[in-house]
């Protein structure tokens, strides 16, 4: 078996070496992405590998989801189930959900409260730390068994105000690798991270991850209608890129809107709170955080497949929230920031559009204040995107 | 979903208007008559698009909320005007299963219906856009229906995103 998983392993890294070296003549700058990075199965594969089993930092959950002790979260990670749990002593875990045994995929809920878990094959049983606990037929178990041996195989877990991180094989700390823009998920959680969970929107878009995120942080104001019709206008915010990672964030303050006449219920677009902080931030490899007027929203991705993507909108509200307050904000999250959002639906068509064209041979490429260094960027640059391309090409070698 | 199957004390009349409505307000959508799907709410009224799972769970969030007639006119508006150009446009096919009326009062019937929304993008293939259920509260007035509210649960996760009402 183990021949034959190496031998699997060694085709794949084969297939690879091919393919990045027919790539890499044309990746030659982080400014020119071939389309071939978003089409070609083998690269979503490596990417699998390097990216979500490697060393970066995933965005998974917010405590808010796991509300009491001994909670749960499941999830996927790439191609990889995630049992996310908060035991008794509040220490957040995440493990490899699949039973050590046979393989079977351990817990089948998306959200739950339960100190154990138990495998309905041979009925397994795991406590929410990941220790095996025990099984019927012990005493006919293989002679080499070490009940050690098959405790759940582990992430690494850390958190930013509320907002739960994990990661295959990390290089640095969490706060190392947001950087400086760890202050801008801070002010996306309220500082304190004390958020309630408001609920999901969900959305499958037929895009690679990348085209999905590549265009969800960032693009000119020119494709919202929403934003230009409802006279919305950030100004220029204070743009921070982490380099090498390649995350980025923008901070303005949010201005009222004034009310044109375009709306017949300009109630939705009010700013009834007063933190007028508006974020976007956004961490490689493919989350998504913001705050918009009073909407709080982070977004965790799956890949589906080389050019599928789901995409779990969470919206959040704070404990201090009045019920009037919470209900505002309920409204606003709604139907504003979402896959459907009046502001925000414009961003699926684009995604969709170009994972179209992902095959016909030609590049993607980054024209807007690319020449400018990420400490200079601003708020509509493009170079928020190249920062992270850099990263990309050295992680998947193309750099070479 | 807590269905009453029991239809107790609707009228004929009563029930002919509310099937009249269910027609006129699923042809609405699938003709892409905004106004016509706009003339279908009472003017007071609420409608709203969530998930089971979020519902299931109490969570408030939906994907629509248009809890008053302006703006259930402003989603017109942005259909309409502001995101034509830029979304990609589908048609629809509504199909509804009508499950029970109740009567709540002399003029309001809760109504509860099974929905399932074919869409075709383009002249590709249609494929199933959403399953779920509409639970309604339409007010008849003589022989005229109209939705007080209307919540559409929908199953899972849409197939694409939502860019009209369901």
């Amino acid at each position: 078996m183990k021949g034959q998983c190496d031998m699997a392993t060694t085709a794949g890294m084969e297939e690879y070496e091919t393919v990045r070296a027919r790539i890499a003549g044309q990746f030659t700058t982080e400014k020119d992405i071939p389309k071939a990075i978003f089409s070609d199965p083998a690269i979503y594969r490596e990417e699998l590998k390097r990216i979500f089993r490697g060393h970066y930092w995933h965005m998974v959950a917010h405590r808010a989801e796991l509300p009491e002790a001994n909670s749960f979260k499941t999830f996927w990670l790439g191609e990889t189930p995630v049992l996310l749990t908060r035991g008794e002593d509040e220490t957040l875990r995440a493990f490899v959900n699949t039973c050590t045994h046979r393989g079977t995929l351990l817990e089948q809920r998306a959200t739950g409260c339960s100190k154990e878990f138990e495998c309905p094959y041979h009925r397994w049983l795991f406590s929410n730390k990941g220790n095996f606990i025990g099984g019927p037929g012990r005493r006919d178990f293989r002679s080499d068994f070490v009940a050690e041996d098959y405790a759940l195989r582990e992430f690494q877990v850390d958190e930013i105000a509320g907002l739960i991180f994990c990661s295959a094989a990390p290089q640095v700390g969490l706060e190392e690798w947001l950087g400086q823009c760890a202050g801008h998920v801070r002010d996306v959680m309220l500082d304190d991270g004390r958020l309630t969970l408001l609920g999901y929107q969900n959305a499958i878009f037929n895009a690679n991850w990348k085209t999905y995120f590549d265009n969800d942080f960032y693009h000119a104001p020119l494709l919202h209608m929403g934003f230009r019709l409802l006279s919305w206008h950030g100004g220029q915010g204070e743009v921070r890129v982490e380099e090498p990672v390649g995350h980025f964030s923008v901070g303005y303050e949010s201005s009222p809107y004034e009310d044109n006449g375009f709306l017949a219920d300009p109630s939705l677009v009010e700013m009834k709170g007063t933190d007028a902080r508006a974020r976007v931030v956004a961490l490689r490899p493919a989350y998504v955080l913001t705050k918009h007027l009073d909407t709080i929203s982070v977004r965790f991705v799956r890949p589906l497949g080389v050019d599928r993507t789901q995409v779990t909108y969470a919206f959040f509200g704070h404990e201090s929230d009045s019920p009037e307050y919470q209900a505002h904000r309920v409204r606003q999250a709604s139907n504003l920031l979402g896959p459907s959002g009046m502001i925000t639906i414009e961003d699926a068509a684009v995604f969709n559009r170009q994972q179209m064209t992902s095959r016909d041979g030609g590049m993607s490429r980054f024209v807007v204040g690319v020449d400018r260094p990420a400490a200079e960027a601003r708020q509509n640059d493009e170079n928020g995107n190249t920062a992270g391309w850099a990263y990309y090409r050295e992680v998947m070698g193309f750099d070479r | 979903m807590t269905a009453d199957i029991h239809m107790r004390a609707v009228s004929a009349e009563a029930m002919s208007a509310i099937d009249g409505l269910m027609g006129n307000y699923v042809a609405a959508l699938d003709w892409q008559d905004w106004n016509g799907w706009l003339g279908s709410f009472a003017d007071s009224c609420h409608y709203s698009v969530t998930s089971r799972q979020n519902a299931e769970s109490n969570l408030p969030l939906c994907y629509m909320i248009d809890d008053c007639r302006a703006r259930i006119e402003d989603r017109v508006k942005f259909i309409t005007e502001v995101w034509a150009s830029t979304i990609e446009p589908y048609r629809t096919r509504h199909v509804t299963q009508r499950l029970s009326v109740s009567r709540m009062d002399d003029r309001n019937y809760r109504v509860l219906s099974n929905v399932v929304v074919m869409f075709t993008q383009n002249n590709d293939p249609s494929g199933v856009l959403v399953t779920g259920y509409y639970d309604d509260v339409v007010t008849v007035d003589g022989g005229t229906a109209l939705f007080a509210s209307k919540t559409v649960y929908i199953d899972g996760t849409p197939t694409r995103y939502l860019a009209y009402p369901l």
